[in-house]
């Protein structure tokens, strides 16, 4: 186990150098001045420029400018936003929760639908609940979410009313921020009204999540049903059967676990698919998130922000790629050998 | 006395010709082939069909609801959006723009991935472990996402956007193409090749490639799938086609602002997208279906 | 009485554009502490036969019989869920790669006492599970696994297969079934460990009078084993005997070569010779011949194998053939007219 944490570890490191390794690049790929791109100070005066190309190492060549860049980024310092001239860092810290809760109930939905109703398409294989399940899963594997999002507003927002369409929490409720996440600072916070505000915010969120949630639910419908499907055609599932346990014991005693661990490792891929159509959504919902910031920054040129922005997001979508590795070795003790061979 | 044929001749057919027999008993594939054959001749011949231009509009039909509705009018068959211009005819010509050049971005980077993909599947040890992670992190960024930040390099722009989805799709390619070539590599033929004396370029043409062509045409149509939304996400977002280009996602966009008082502007690109996709997928899940078949018998 | 008493059992597949018949028209009957051998080469359907009567075949096949006994009980007549209810109660199997048939994810204590028929236990629920524990225990000193701790303990992929298929046999036991059907039970394993599994079985038989069904493709290897032998050639019934009568007096062809090929009656051949084989090989399921499905490679056959042979009964040595050997039936050159 150790072993396999090392090189967990040291495949972490190296993606992580990667990723700064693009983004630096890409501060010279952009228009302009590159020590502005890095700094985002636009309306620096001169003496401030020297001092930033000092910090910067920019009179050195490109290792050393990689270095200082590197330098920077542990400490904290991404710049300054081109567009608002406000510290990145702090912005990103602000913004990146929400997204983070965002996903994480996404993903938990499309968790909750679509695993078990792979399974039973899988258990009904080649009758009629088996195809109607998949064709279902292929429209919402099909629909363009934004479209989606907009559709989802206009029927359940406006024309029902059940849903509020945009934001996180309405804003006559005040809730310190403390964490970012919104269900965590409501508990924490002393407000007299908790429980409403708890249950605002839970409006709020389910739209968003729900319309995230449905394309990956159908890619873990199809993940599901093929797992389970190839889980029931082995041996033992027939010499259990054999041993004379009943159907139902076998399906919830040996075939889902087994039929899970091969679906796990998929989560880890499907939650950057899932960040991706998180980041369309929050523009169309006005979520306070790290993608709709990511996006107006496109809009509007910002490229320090887009810099940090992308640094950030695909950190965050590695980190949760790894975990997702580890809880798979910790469950299934064949799995921690070498990934790559020769 | 000439004798009659007494035993049934066996016919074997060539792996595509299988391929091919079970695709067309099933009719749900059958049904997206045909779908997806009626896009590629709309791409085509969109322009020249299309009854309106997409670029100019009748000021004196503004916001016209389709022609089923009460206030329509049967000559602009889908209705108008707020410049005047005809949905049908802009529909059409998005036709060539989302799906046509979605269907260029993906032999493109069909080529260039297969080739590299191929390529760097003959190479072993530290280069092969070097390259795996490369993938591995680029494979793990989000796609949209990656287009994103190269659309905001290049710029905003239709071109911009093939390029980007171009270069997003490559990695997929390569991936599968090592896969697929390290896996038929495996196989005992391929060591009969190799001890016949073949080189290594000879092996992969002749003996590899024919056998793992359609994988990769099921990862094909799955790239497609994914071009089209990405390619009409970016048009949405603003980042792709231009105005006036009648690309699907952008005309969405467009009608955004109108979207209570006209919502067919928002409908009708929407649902033209989700026919493409879904044809596109029936296509795919024919073809992987009819793998899947040729493999059990 | 009969033990079991299968008369024609045929099991088809049915597809649209023709049926399949894997097993066609078998008969079999054992009585109460047998052990037979269902011999037959791979192809030949016994393994499909077997898993008929448990009742784990796929959903695909078709199971048609005239006659299906089991201790007396017409299972023809119930229905299918009494059918299972009553073969799984009665009868256990054991299969050929034990590893592949334990769940990798569990442990074998766990699997073990899954096993365990909960109405052999009394008392509360936390006696329950001591007694569950003491049973597995127990269960598993009766195959011969001393160290039960760390078995207990282990998962499927630490064991080696000979321990697996000892696991197996203890999980059969749990039920004290009154027939085990062992298909291919070592063909996963080395010969040495062969051996120990084969006298675990004979053990258990003696003891418990429990029946076995000992499928194997190697007719040699279990003649030491059993009482009495099936032998089925590609679905079809073939002659079946006591291990005696079948070894020193085969009467159908393919009996014959099978005892033929094997070492023992070869070690008096000169050196550099061929060894006696039958040519050809067993046909396709797409293909199979009409009639005795050994016709196209019978040394003996002739116009009449295009129908199927009846089974005939020489002093309890059952054979299905037109031209058994050393027998009254001789059959005629090709100069005289046949006569079916």
């Amino acid at each position: 186990m150790l072993v396999f944490t090392l090189r967990r570890l040291s495949l972490f490191i190296f993606t992580m150098l990667l990723l700064t390794l693009v983004s630096f690049s890409v501060n010279f790929l952009f228009p302009g001045d590159s020590i502005i791109n890095l700094t985002g100070a636009i309306n620096a005066t001169p003496n401030q420029l020297i001092g930033l190309n000092e910090a910067y190492q920019t009179n050195r060549n490109i290792f050393w400018q990689y270095i200082a860049y590197l330098g920077h980024i542990i400490n904290g310092e991404f710049g300054l936003s081109m567009a608002s001239q406000s510290d990145i860092a702090t912005e990103v810290v602000k913004m990146l929760p929400a997204t983070i809760e965002l996903s994480l109930v996404a993903l938990l939905i499309a968790m909750l639908i679509g695993i078990p109703l792979g399974f039973i398409a899988a258990i009904k294989h080649g009758k009629f609940t088996d195809s109607l399940i998949l064709s279902v899963s292929m429209f919402g594997y099909s629909i363009p979410v934004f479209w989606l999002g907009l559709l989802a507003i206009l029927t359940f927002s406006i024309n029902l009313g059940w849903f509020p369409s945009a934001g996180q929490i309405s804003l006559l409720f005040e809730i310190k921020l403390v964490t970012g996440i919104q269900f965590i600072d409501i508990l924490l916070s002393d407000s007299p009204y908790k429980w409403q505000a708890f249950s605002d915010a839970t409006a709020h969120i389910i739209l968003p999540a729900c319309v995230i949630a449905l394309a990956p639910a159908t890619i873990f419908i199809r993940l599901a049903r093929t797992s389970m499907i190839e889980v029931l055609g082995t041996s033992y599932i027939r010499a259990a059967s054999a041993k004379g346990l009943s159907f139902r014991q076998i399906i919830f005693r040996h075939a889902i676990r087994n039929a899970l661990i091969q679906i796990i490792r998929h989560v880890g891929l499907q939650f950057a698919n899932l960040v991706t159509i998180a980041m369309v959504t929050e523009v169309i919902f006005s979520w306070p998130g790290i993608g709709r910031w990511l996006i107006e920054s496109i809009y509007q040129r910002d490229y320090t922000a887009i810099e940090s922005g992308l640094l950030v997001l695909s950190c965050f979508i590695f980190i949760v790629h790894i975990l997702t590795d580890f809880i798979y070795a910790a469950l299934n003790p064949l799995a921690r050998g070498n990934k790559y061979g020769a | 006395m000439a004798r009659d044929k007494i035993y049934l001749e066996e016919i074997f057919p060539s792996p595509f010709m299988q391929l091919w027999q079970v695709f067309r008993k099933t009719p749900v594939a059958m049904l997206g082939g045909s779908c997806f054959v009626f896009l590629i001749v709309l791409a085509i011949f969109g322009p020249i069909l299309a009854p309106y231009s997409p670029i100019e509009g009748q000021l004196d039909m503004l916001l016209l609801p389709p022609a089923w509705n009460n206030d329509g009018n049967v000559s602009y068959l889908l209705g108008t959006d707020e410049l005047g211009r005809d949905m049908l005819s802009r529909l059409m010509y998005g036709t060539s723009l989302t799906f046509g050049l979605s269907f260029i971005v993906v032999i493109i980077s069909l080529i260039i991935g297969v080739v590299i993909g191929s390529l760097s599947a003959l190479t072993t040890g530290l280069k092969s472990s070097f390259l795996n992670h490369f993938l591995d992190v680029v494979l793990s960024i989000p796609s949209l996402l990656l287009a994103i930040i190269i659309v905001a390099i290049l710029g905003p722009g239709i071109a911009n956007t093939v390029w980007a989805v171009v270069l997003v799709l490559i990695p997929q390619f390569i991936h599968i193409t090592r896969y697929a070539v390290k896996e038929e590599s495996r196989k005992d033929y391929v060591l009969a090749s190799k001890l016949d004396g073949a080189s290594p370029f000879r092996i992969l043409y002749y003996s590899i490639f024919p056998n793992i062509t359609d994988r990769i045409m099921g990862q094909a149509t799955l790239a497609q799938s994914a071009a089209i939304l990405d390619i009409a996400t970016l048009g949405f977002l603003g980042l792709g086609a231009q105005i006036p280009l009648p690309e699907w996602g952008a005309t969405l966009a467009n009608g955004l602002d109108l979207f209570y008082i006209a919502p067919w502007t928002v409908y009708l690109p929407g649902l033209a997208i989700l026919f493409a996709v879904v044809a596109t997928n029936l296509v795919g899940e024919g073809i992987r279906h009819a793998l899947k078949v040729r493999k059990d018998r | 009485m009969n033990l079991l008493d299968i008369r024609n059992l045929s099991i088809e597949l049915i597809s649209d554009d023709k049926n399949i018949r894997a097993v066609d028209k078998v008969s079999l009957s054992m009585k109460e502490g047998e052990v037979r051998g269902l011999v037959g080469e791979s192809g030949s359907g016994k393994s499909l036969l077997a898993q008929a009567l448990v009742g784990v075949l796929n959903d695909k096949w078709h199971v048609h019989a005239d006659r299906f006994h089991w201790r007396g009980i017409d299972l023809l007549r119930l229905s299918i869920e009494e059918r299972k209810a009553v073969l799984s109660r009665d009868i256990a199997m054991i299969f050929q790669e034990p590893m592949a048939c334990l769940d990798p994810t569990t442990s074998i204590g766990e699997q073990l006492i899954e096993a365990i028929d909960s109405s052999q236990l009394s008392g509360f629920f936390w006696q329950k599970h001591q007694q569950r524990q003491l049973a597995a225990i127990r269960l598993l000193h009766k195959v011969g696994i001393k160290d039960h701790k760390t078995c207990l303990k282990s998962y499927p992929h630490q064991l080696t297969e000979a321990f697996c298929q000892r696991v197996m046999i203890a999980m059969a036991l749990a039920r004290r079934p009154i027939l085990l059907i062992a298909d291919e039970p070592t063909a996963a394993m080395e010969i040495t460990n062969e051996g120990q599994i084969f006298r675990l079985l004979a053990s258990l038989n003696q003891l418990k009078n429990m029946a076995i069904l000992l499928i194997s493709h190697d007719i040699e290897n279990i003649t030491s084993w059993t009482n009495t032998i099936t032998v089925m050639y590609s679905g079809q019934f073939v002659e079946a005997g006591t291990t005696s009568q079948i070894f020193s007096n085969p009467l159908h062809p393919y009996t014959r070569a099978l005892v033929d090929s094997s070492p023992s009656a070869n070690l008096h051949l000169p050196a550099k010779s061929r060894l006696k084989a039958l040519p050809g090989s067993i046909p396709i399921l797409q293909h199979l011949p009409i009639g005795c499905r050994l016709g196209p490679r019978c040394p003996r056959a002739h116009r009449a194998c295009v129908v199927a042979p009846s089974v005939t009964n020489f002093h309890g040595h059952e054979v299905s053939c037109h031209f058994p050997l050393t027998s009254l039936k001789k059959p005629r050159s090709k100069a005289i007219k046949e006569v079916c």
